[in-house]
């Protein structure tokens, strides 16, 4: 075997054991137990509650993500059709690769320290387009929209800024990515994960489903 | 003393690679035009979100120079094929040929390599058609500069050139791991869904 042949074949064998090796530890790796990462959490945002229990949908989204604003006017008929008879909770998931993911999330929980995240909820996606996919931060459009909010702007602005803000909005994450979260809009009814498209309709379907209608 | 890299195998390399990287920018070029013809189009490479022409050949990055690239492909490949079985009938091509070769092959190497940069880093989606492009540069390179290495036609220190041909086809699959780690990195959430 010539000197070349071996040296080639030696260099492959090693990168084949190198994704071996990263396969098997991958496949090894403990997964979280169940119940370490929690679908809903006593402090997540729930923009309704049902007084029953009966049915909980939990969205986790991006204020950037496309898919999330085009799954939210089906979201918002929902909400508004059936109101407090379910609970509907959102959660933050900001996926890296939008430029104000972050800056939006802190922008919305910000706004939850003045009781008013729902109404930031609505004015970031009604307004996606606008602020969306640039690559210099909007946060001074996120300050324009807490001032029409009426919020207390000096609180506004320390807040977002805050380490506990950007706190609160990876501890959302996190239990995203514990319970296999890997792209927004990702739904939960139930506490099963959600696995249609996330239209309005069959949101509906699942969610009468679990009123027993 | 007989050159390690011989007449026979350079021949067939750069046959071979310019044929299969003329394919693929032949490929590219006619899912281009049924692209522009059809906008719902969606070309037989798209198979996934992450293995996707459609979302790659859509970009700006798909014509920098403001016609679609595969159009440089469908037209320098053929003369990459066609040095390879001038090589392999015997003919001894100059000086200027090789050099003008490697040029080409050099400007071909440093595209790809941006274009590497801008689908992962930016577009976040491999184009199959492209990425063969990609493969049959890397070794096209490889191979050409260590044969206009040995042969004179490059200035080269010996030894690095006399280590390098006793390895050399550790030269392009070096090249490629690396370039295959990093897209296993990028796309790491995604592979890891599929074991």
């Amino acid at each position: 075997m010539s000197t070349n042949l071996k040296v080639t074949l030696s260099v492959l064998g090693a990168a084949l054991a190198v994704l071996l090796l990263i396969v098997a530890v991958d496949l090894t790796e403990p997964k979280p137990p169940a119940g370490a990462a929690e679908v809903v959490r006593e402090d997540s945002h729930r923009l309704s509650t049902a007084a029953d229990g009966k049915v909980t949908v939990v969205e986790f989204l991006d204020f950037e993500c496309e898919a999330c604003g085009a799954a939210y006017p089906g979201v918002e008929k929902l909400r508004a059709e059936y109101g407090d008879r379910i609970t509907y909770v959102v959660r933050y998931f900001p996926i890296a690769s939008h430029p104000n993911a972050y800056n939006s999330a802190h922008a919305a929980e910000a706004a939850a320290r003045q009781g008013k995240f729902e109404q930031m909820y609505v004015k970031l996606f009604d307004n996606q387009a606008a602020w969306g996919h640039t690559e210099e931060s909007r946060a001074p459009v996120f300050e324009g929209y807490a001032a029409e909010l009426g919020l207390d702007m000096a609180k506004f602005k320390v807040d977002v800024a805050s380490a506990e803000v950007a706190e609160r909005v990876r501890s959302d994450a996190a239990d995203g990515a514990a319970l296999g979260v890997q792209g927004t809009p990702t739904f939960f009814v139930n506490g099963e994960r959600f696995t249609d498209a996330p239209t309005y309709e069959a949101l509906k379907a699942a969610v009468d489903k679990g009123l027993g209608e | 003393m007989r050159p390690v890299l011989s007449d026979r195998l350079i021949g067939w390399i750069l046959t071979v690679g310019g044929l299969i990287g003329a394919l693929a920018a032949f490929v590219l070029t006619v899912e281009k035009i049924a692209l522009l013809k059809d906008p719902s189009y969606t070309p037989s490479c798209s198979i996934n979100p992450i293995l996707s022409c459609g979302s790659v050949m859509t970009t700006a990055q798909a014509e920098v120079f403001g016609f679609p690239n595969p159009l440089i492909g469908v037209a320098a490949f053929p003369v990459v094929a066609a040095t390879g079985v001038a090589v392999l009938a015997g003919a001894r091509l100059p000086r200027w040929w090789w050099l003008s070769l490697q040029a080409g092959a050099l400007f071909g190497v440093v595209f790809v390599h941006w274009l590497f940069v801008q689908s992962l880093y930016r577009i976040g989606a491999l184009c199959p058609y492209c990425m063969v492009v990609w493969v049959v540069m890397i070794l096209i390179f490889s191979y050409l500069t260590l044969h206009n290495a040995e042969r004179g036609h490059l200035p080269a220190p010996r030894r690095l050139t006399g280590l390098l041909l006793a390895v050399h086809s550790t030269v392009p699959l070096v090249w490629l791991l690396i370039l295959i780690s990093l897209i296993g990195v990028q796309f790491r959430d995604y592979w890891s869904t599929l074991i």
